[in-house]
């Protein structure tokens, strides 16, 4: 589903790499945490997966295929293959719940229909059915980034990508958010979790790629230092 | 394109506009103000135009008979040039109505003339206009082949002051033409790039959930063209009082009511001026917002 091979990413201002050589496949289905401090590498990876950066060298292929070639004019159908959420949760302050959720299968060209029921759909997935006609500013940050991740499923990608989903959120709240994206991968979306939450990683038991300086020092299922 | 899309550019190119009230006012009086230095000269080289068009063919030309020519000889050669194509009128003018003419310009200097009551200098001629003034040349080359034609003499130094004016009309209002369409994308791009940092986050979000680049220049694109047609309107309503109240105070004149020279109505120019302004705004428009979002574009 996502694979790197040999990517190495030098931004122009830097002066050393913040990827090299990484290489690794997640599967379809597959539940995977990038880990890391910040600066290691991880934020490169994401953009990287989301085409936002070009790698410097190597290949990343995504859905079976080749993105380094890719020409700009196909990389907004690559990115529906992907829903996407961030630590600032990047909601739309002037539009409601239901609206910012809308919004995702709006600019995909949905059929007005199709968004009425799907809209619906995933907001009692992530238990916001109740505050629909809210607007983001009157939520709680835990409830902000389930909007967000409610946005990020709502045309059914087939991976989920999320940079540091917890990092504004108490460990409470956090807990809950990773439930989530448990059980959105537990229906079989790929989901790739960015994370430096060091007790959040130890207790879920996934796949932990670890990186460090922009090498990838560790690669295997456990905890975030190792098998626990 | 889907109905709701549709719908979708159009209120958020109109939201935009209404939000960015002082740009967008300052953008639009801009536009108004170059639009209209373009449509002054531009109805100022219509009309010119339209004028000379007019004495040209008041003008005509004049056919000198040989002053051998028997009468039976005049009378067929008026024949001859009325069934000449484009040919509109002929008219005849005797040696004594040459004198006599010549005698009037003359005025009080009559002594210069003395002597010419008995042997009359002055040829016979035909004053033929025409209804195409483009055929001139034709119609003078077929005249010259007829008998007994002397030659044809035009007065064109009018006609050729005229065109030197026209022409020099029509320079300027190619460099205000290009002057206004340098100023507008500028400003129209300034505007929407305002609207384009406003909604920067909405764009990137756009941008992650997989929105076409042209679908996320949709609204923007909209703006501009909303900016330059509103432009365009107010302009030629500003263009159109000031044309009728100058035009009325020409018409008032004393000199352009000695000539017998008409100019254009605001009327008949209205529509042209309206398409001209329209493809500028238009165009204008859709350029600027282009522009300003190349930038924004890249994520």
């Amino acid at each position: 589903m996502i694979e790197f091979r040999n990517v190495s990413k030098k931004y122009e201002t830097g002066d050393t790499e913040a990827i090299h050589n990484a290489n690794f496949k997640i599967n379809k289905g597959e539940f995977a945490f990038l880990v890391g401090s910040s600066g290691s590498g991880k934020s490169t990876m994401i953009k990287l997966i989301l085409k936002e950066e070009e790698p410097t060298s190597g290949k990343i292929i995504i859905n079976g295929k080749d993105t380094t070639f890719l020409k700009p004019s196909r990389v907004p159908y690559l990115r529906r293959s992907m829903g996407v959420v961030f630590q600032d949760f990047r909601l739309l302050p002037d539009k409601t719940v239901y609206e910012n959720v809308a919004f995702a299968m709006y600019v995909v060209k949905a059929t007005p229909k199709h968004i009425r029921r799907q809209v619906p759909m995933v907001l009692s997935l992530v238990g916001l059915s109740e505050k629909a006609k809210v607007y983001p500013n009157e939520l709680s940050g835990g409830e902000q980034q389930r909007v967000a991740l409610a946005r990020a499923i709502v045309n059914n990608p087939a991976m989920l990508i999320a940079d540091e989903p917890t990092g504004n959120l108490d460990p409470n709240t956090a807990w809950d958010i990773m439930g989530l994206l448990n059980d959105i991968n537990l229906r079989g979306t790929t989901v790739v979790v960015a994370t430096h939450a060091k007790d959040i990683v130890d207790k879920m038991k996934k796949r932990v790629i670890r990186i460090d300086q922009g090498n990838i020092i560790r690669d295997e299922k456990g905890g975030y230092d190792g098998e626990i | 394109m889907r109905y709701n899309s549709f719908g979708y550019l159009i209120s958020e190119g109109f939201k935009s506009v209404f939000k960015q009230k002082k740009m967008t006012s300052a953008s639009i009086i801009i536009m108004c103000a170059t639009m209209f230095m373009f449509g002054v000269f531009y109805l100022l080289g219509e009309n010119v135009n339209y004028v000379m068009r007019q004495v040209e063919s008041q003008q005509g030309m004049r056919v000198i008979i040989k002053d051998d020519a028997s009468e039976s000889e005049i009378d067929d050669l008026k024949n001859k040039i009325q069934q000449i194509e484009n040919v509109s009128t002929v008219k005849f003018y005797s040696k004594e109505d040459a004198l006599a003419s010549m005698k009037s310009i003359l005025g009080e200097h009559q002594d210069l003339i003395v002597g010419y009551d008995e042997d009359n200098p002055f040829p016979a001629s035909y004053f033929v206009t025409l209804t195409d003034l483009s055929k001139n040349k034709e119609v003078q080359d077929k005249i010259l082949k007829l008998d007994p034609v002397e030659e044809i003499s035009t007065d064109n130094d009018t006609i050729a002051n005229l065109s030197r004016v026209a022409k020099s009309i029509q320079n300027i209002t190619l460099v205000l033409l290009t002057l206004l369409i340098i100023i507008s994308i500028f400003i129209i791009s300034y505007t929407i790039k305002l609207t384009v940092y406003a909604r920067r986050r909405e764009i990137s979000i756009m941008k992650y959930v997989g929105a076409t680049n042209s679908f996320i220049r949709g609204p923007f694109i909209v703006e501009g063209i909303i900016i330059g047609i509103i432009s365009a309107f107010i302009t030629i309503g500003i263009v159109a009082i000031t044309y009728e109240a100058t035009l009325s105070k020409i018409l008032e004149s004393s000199v352009m009511k000695s000539l017998s020279i008409s100019l254009f109505g605001f009327t008949d120019l209205f529509i042209k001026v309206l398409i001209v302004y329209l493809i500028l705004g238009t165009g204008i428009g859709v350029l600027g917002s282009t522009i300003s979002m190349r930038k924004y574009l890249k994520v």
